[in-house]
């Protein structure tokens, strides 16, 4: 069974301070982690593979600066990683819905799969559409912010499915697909594994232990168009400070039910 | 010169710590509390390989090197010094002796299942009477056929009350002393005659194990000698060596948990109207801690490549052990000095790590003992031999 | 000047030795280890009189000078700091506090019930958002009546769980004002022991007040004179203090020196070891630097007039001085100065308290300096 799992990076929110009031993003300390909902994706595939033979192999969200979220899926244990270059500089295109034609035909190149898990959101952008986009591209079922998940054999001749457990409103609902499919997980669902020292070692120190793929093998780079542009970012504004209430009971339920009248009528 | 970490170095440093964030410091102050030895967090680090972290592959270990090791001993000492000291035995002494001393058989038998972690190990030398004087010990193996047979006391030993393997220091010939007269073992748990004495009550480290042995006609098979008979003085003298610069680094991460601890503290308190850290007093106390910090990293990183690249090292690495103990100790006073009162209480970790840090500066050789070493190969470098 | 000590300042130290083996020292590892306060010693200082160590005989006082006292304090300290700092707290910061400022009445009704250990007292000055700056205080003194109503927490109340009376420190409407609050008054409730490094034997609680009312016959001094008679009290206990150090450093060389001179290692006793001798040898200096400065500054305190600077002075050697000789000793000790079986240990621990009890280090060095640069007219802020 071959399982595919699509990873990113995002700085690290420990080195990072919003200052709403100054309008910016200061940065103080700058370094870059595996997107935690794709590290819960890469666990569950790791589990997946601890009891059956499959294989699981790592791709990243797009190009990124460097290889090191796939250097740790290989520690982790990945058997195979993959790494995308880019020689469109310039205006960039690489969004979620750009990246899920690229990463289809990546699919395509590694000789297909079974079973493609990513994170359901990313922690800088909050986006979600990366693996509803590539089951559209590849045509495949999609189940959407799994808690857990798990392959099941069904029958030889019959393909295997994949089950996975969602929450919905206080309730655990088990979702089937057949496989092939795509499952978004959850972040903070499965608790990732650390990285097998021996294996980081190996990995780090092997140059060539990552591939490097150039999107123009996959896809015809130079008509690929943004989808986004970003014109512009603005701060929520500051939440207001509260009135504090004083008085007897009733002396302060009487000012409560004042203001909240006059808070409506404004 | 190149001062950067090889990618694999970082890679680990970065996975230790984070280990380190979620099982190592949500049980730091309740093993302290308690006296325990954290074995979940053993068995933990023994699944990714870290209790072998230094020795090579083929053994076992996780090919890392000193400076892997070193790294290892940094991001523990950082979270929590018992934790760092029931690791250091293990690795730095224990399994490192046989590691450096040992028989291909040997490393086989016993190196294999401590770089794994399946076992624990231990290194036994200290006794009433034989502390910095460690030539003076009295523990005596005599040949018997085959075997040998085992009887002593050892005293203060730390992982000996639960390790499955330890390396113990024997007399054989006691007319020779420390050269031609010492013989080192490989004894198991379980051997009958191995008993578990009296356990210290630690003003600090309270998460590890300090315990007297007691080895009462124990018999081990020759094949059990470790390195060569009557050169039992030489082979500790080296494991030692090892153990000193390692324990350097965990003073190193010790040091950093107190800037870091001081720093938010200056940050957070306000006295006067103003958060600590406006006033002179502080600022000059977080520059000469940051400024030690950083000679100690530098020293202790420039020890770990000398060894990995074959070096000989013993005087810097007393000097590692005897700085580290020392900057740490200042480090973690000063840190207490900043938090006032509640560096005082029990509720917050300065208190623990004020206990914790003072042991450095005797255990592995007191810097005493240091002062000598580094001083002796001063001199002998200058034709004048020193006697302690 | 007379270097000597009296003959009646000899006889009284002899006194004190005799009192601490004793009655104190037996007991001290115990305190430590159970984290209690030191009950029985105290019932036989008492009967000795040293619960009213200076105050005056009509209040059923010893009244001793304070040279005397210092050396009560000092020997106490060498075999138990915890005791040491449960008597300075009672004597220098309570009793002598309604001794100099209270009123007729209650010098009347208090200090012979401190003297006699029927009542000890307390201390309650500090908050959490007011340790070195205690002139932040938000406990406050509500006029009522004829009488004040107290509201706040107060932290690290030195003899909290065992007073039977606590010198409360709030902020009425004419300033910062001090208050003798007894033990069951309604409101007051004593919290639970702060855990601590050293002086486990020291009851050190959290007070709440909750609503706690008093009557003006209660109020010590006047409206706005809390600062002052908080201040006084501070020097007093500077000076107490600084000979608690003095106390345990001497305790720590001897007991070091006798270690080393029956340790052998290398053939030797380590005495013999040039090194060893060394760490005795500065220990000793600074031992003998901090006697003398303890003794002019208790001999300063019984000439009268403000001691601010000259405490200043004293606490933050003397705080530096048993850091310092503690430490070393350790050293001197090795594996035995790390286990809490010998006595090195506690030492270690209670000695590292005096940079930060009662005015921590960094406060004093600004009151030196202030006294200082005020010759220059230079004015400064903490």
């Amino acid at each position: 069974m071959q399982i595919v799992v699509i990873l990113g990076q995002v700085l690290d929110p420990s080195g990072i301070v919003v200052k709403g009031k100054a309008g910016r993003i200061f940065v103080n300390r700058e370094e870059y982690v595996l997107q935690p909902a794709d590290k819960c994706a890469l666990e569950a595939a790791l589990r997946i593979k601890d009891t059956t033979n499959a294989k699981v192999m790592a791709l990243p969200r797009g190009p990124l600066p460097n290889d090191d979220v796939l250097r740790q899926a290989l520690a982790m244990g990945a058997d195979r990683a993959v790494y995308l270059t880019t020689r469109r500089v310039a205006n960039p295109p690489y969004g979620d819905a750009v990246m899920a034609d690229v990463l289809a035909a990546a699919v395509e190149k590694l000789g297909g799969a079974d079973l493609l898990l990513t994170g359901a959101t990313t922690l800088d952008t909050g986006q979600g559409q990366l693996g509803p986009r590539l089951a559209e591209a590849l045509g495949w079922p999609q189940i959407v912010g799994a808690w857990q998940v798990a392959s099941r054999r069904v029958s030889e001749s019959a393909g295997g499915r994949v089950e996975a457990v969602l929450q919905r409103a206080g309730n655990y609902v088990t979702v089937e697909a057949d496989l092939p499919a795509v499952v978004t997980v959850l972040p903070g669902a499965l608790k990732p594994r650390y990285p097998d020292g021996v294996r980081l070692i190996n990995v780090y120190r092997a140059e060539d232990a990552v591939e490097r793929w150039d999107v123009s093998d996959l896809v015809d780079e130079a008509s690929l168009q943004p989808l986004l542009e970003k014109r512009g970012q603005d701060f929520p504004p500051e939440r207001e400070l509260g009135v504090r209430l004083s008085g007897t009971p009733e002396e302060m339920a009487q000012a409560l039910a004042d203001a909240l009248r006059e808070r409506v009528s404004r | 010169m190149d001062f950067t970490f090889a990618p694999e170095h970082v890679a680990l440093r970065r996975m230790i710590r984070e280990f380190a964030k979620n099982e190592v410091a949500p049980i730091a102050a309740e093993i302290d509390r308690e006296g325990r030895v954290p074995f979940e967090t053993l068995k933990k680090l023994a699944q990714i390989g870290l209790l072998g972290v230094c020795f090579p592959q083929k053994y076992g270990g996780m090919g890392a090197g000193e400076t892997g090791y070193c790294i290892l001993m940094e991001e523990l000492g950082r979270i929590c010094t018992s934790t760092a000291t029931n690791v250091g035995a293990h690795i730095g002494i224990g399994a490192m002796s046989i590691y450096l001393d040992g028989t291909e058989e040997q490393k086989q038998k016993y190196l294999m299942p401590l770089a794994r972690g399946a076992k624990i190990g231990a290194f036994v030398l200290t006794e009433a009477d034989a502390g910095s004087d460690a030539a003076a010990i009295r523990t005596r193996a005599v040949r018997d056929g085959n075997e040998w047979i085992i009887n002593g006391t050892k005293t203060f030993n730390t992982n000996g009350s639960f390790a499955e393997i330890v390396t113990v220091m024997t007399v054989t010939d006691p007319t020779l002393g420390a050269h031609g007269g010492m013989t080192a073992f490989i004894v198991e748990a379980g051997t009958p005659g191995f008993k578990v004495g009296t356990h210290e009550n630690k003003m600090g480290i309270r998460g590890s194990s300090t315990a007297e042995l007691v080895f009462e006609d124990v018999r081990v098979p020759h094949e059990n000698v470790l390195g060569k008979v009557g050169e039992g003085f030489i082979s500790f003298m080296k494991t030692l060596d090892m153990g000193r610069l390692t324990l350097g680094a965990a003073c190193l991460g010790g040091a950093e948990a107190a800037l870091e601890a001081s720093i938010h503290w200056a940050k957070t308190r306000k006295q006067f109207g103003a958060p600590l850290a406006h006033k002179q007093s502080v600022q000059w106390m977080i520059a000469d801690m940051a400024t030690e910090i950083e000679a100690l990293r530098s020293l202790v990183y420039r020890v770990a490549w000398m060894v990995d690249t074959g070096q000989s090292f013993t005087q810097l690495a007393a000097m590692c052990k005897m700085y580290g103990s020392e900057v740490a100790s200042r480090a973690i006073d000063t840190a207490l000095q900043i938090h006032g009162g509640l560096g005082y209480s029990r509720d917050y970790p300065v208190e623990r790590n004020f206990r914790d840090a003072r042991i450095a500066e005797i255990f592995e050789g007191t810097n005493e003992i240091q002062r000598i070493v580094i001083a002796s190969n001063i001199f002998r470098q200058h034709g004048v031999r020193i006697r302690p | 000047m007379d270097f000597t000590l009296s003959e009646e300042q000899e006889m009284f130290r002899a006194m004190f030795r005799d009192f601490s083996t004793k009655e104190v020292a037996p007991g001290a590892e115990e305190l430590d280890h159970e984290e209690k306060p030191p009950l029985g010693a105290l019932r036989k200082a008492a009967q000795q009189g040293f619960l009213g160590a200076t105050l005056p005989e009509d209040y059923f006082g010893a009244e001793l000078d304070y040279v005397s006292y210092a050396l009560l304090v000092e020997t106490l300290a060498g075999d138990c700091m915890s005791t040491a700092v449960t008597l300075a707290t009672h004597v220098s910061l309570v009793a002598m506090s309604i001794l100099v400022h209270g009123s007729d009445a209650q010098k009347e009704q208090y200090l012979p019930l401190l003297a006699a250990g029927e009542a000890i007292g307390a201390f309650a000055l500090t908050e959490p958002d007011a340790g070195s700056d205690a002139t932040a205080l938000q406990t406050r003194a509500a006029p009522d009546g004829d009488g004040y109503v107290l509201d706040g927490v107060k932290t690290w109340v030195a003899n909290g769980s065992i007073a039977g009376l606590y010198l409360v420190f709030a902020s009425a409407p004419d300033g910062i004002t001090s208050f003798i609050v007894e033990k069951d008054t309604p409101g007051l409730t004593v919290g639970y022991r702060e855990p601590t490094l050293g002086l486990r034997g020291v009851a050190i609680n959290t007070l709440y007040l909750e609503n706690c009312r008093v009557s003006a016959a209660n109020r010590l001094g006047e409206e706005g004179q809390g600062w002052d008679i908080a201040q006084r009290a501070l020097d007093r206990m500077a000076i107490a203090l600084a000979a608690a150090g003095l106390g345990v450093s001497e305790a720590a060389v001897d007991t070091a020196a006798q270690f080393a001179s029956e340790r052998v290692q290398f053939g030797v006793p380590i005495a013999k070891k040039q090194a060893i001798q060394n760490y005795l040898a500065d220990s000793l200096i600074e031992v003998e630097a901090l006697r003398y400065l303890v003794y002019h500054a208790a001999w300063l305190a019984d000439q009268g007039g403000d001691l601010t600077y000259d405490a200043a002075v004293v606490k933050t050697f003397g705080a530096q001085v048993a850091r310092s000789v503690t430490n070393r000793m350790v050293q001197v000790m090795g594996g035995y100065g790390y286990m809490e079986d010998y006595p090195m240990a506690r030492k270690y621990r209670d000695a590292r308290a005096l940079s930060l009890l009662c005015g921590p280090s960094e406060f004093q060095r600004f009151i030196v300096a202030r006294h200082l640069l005020a010759q220059k007219d230079i004015e400064i802020t903490p």
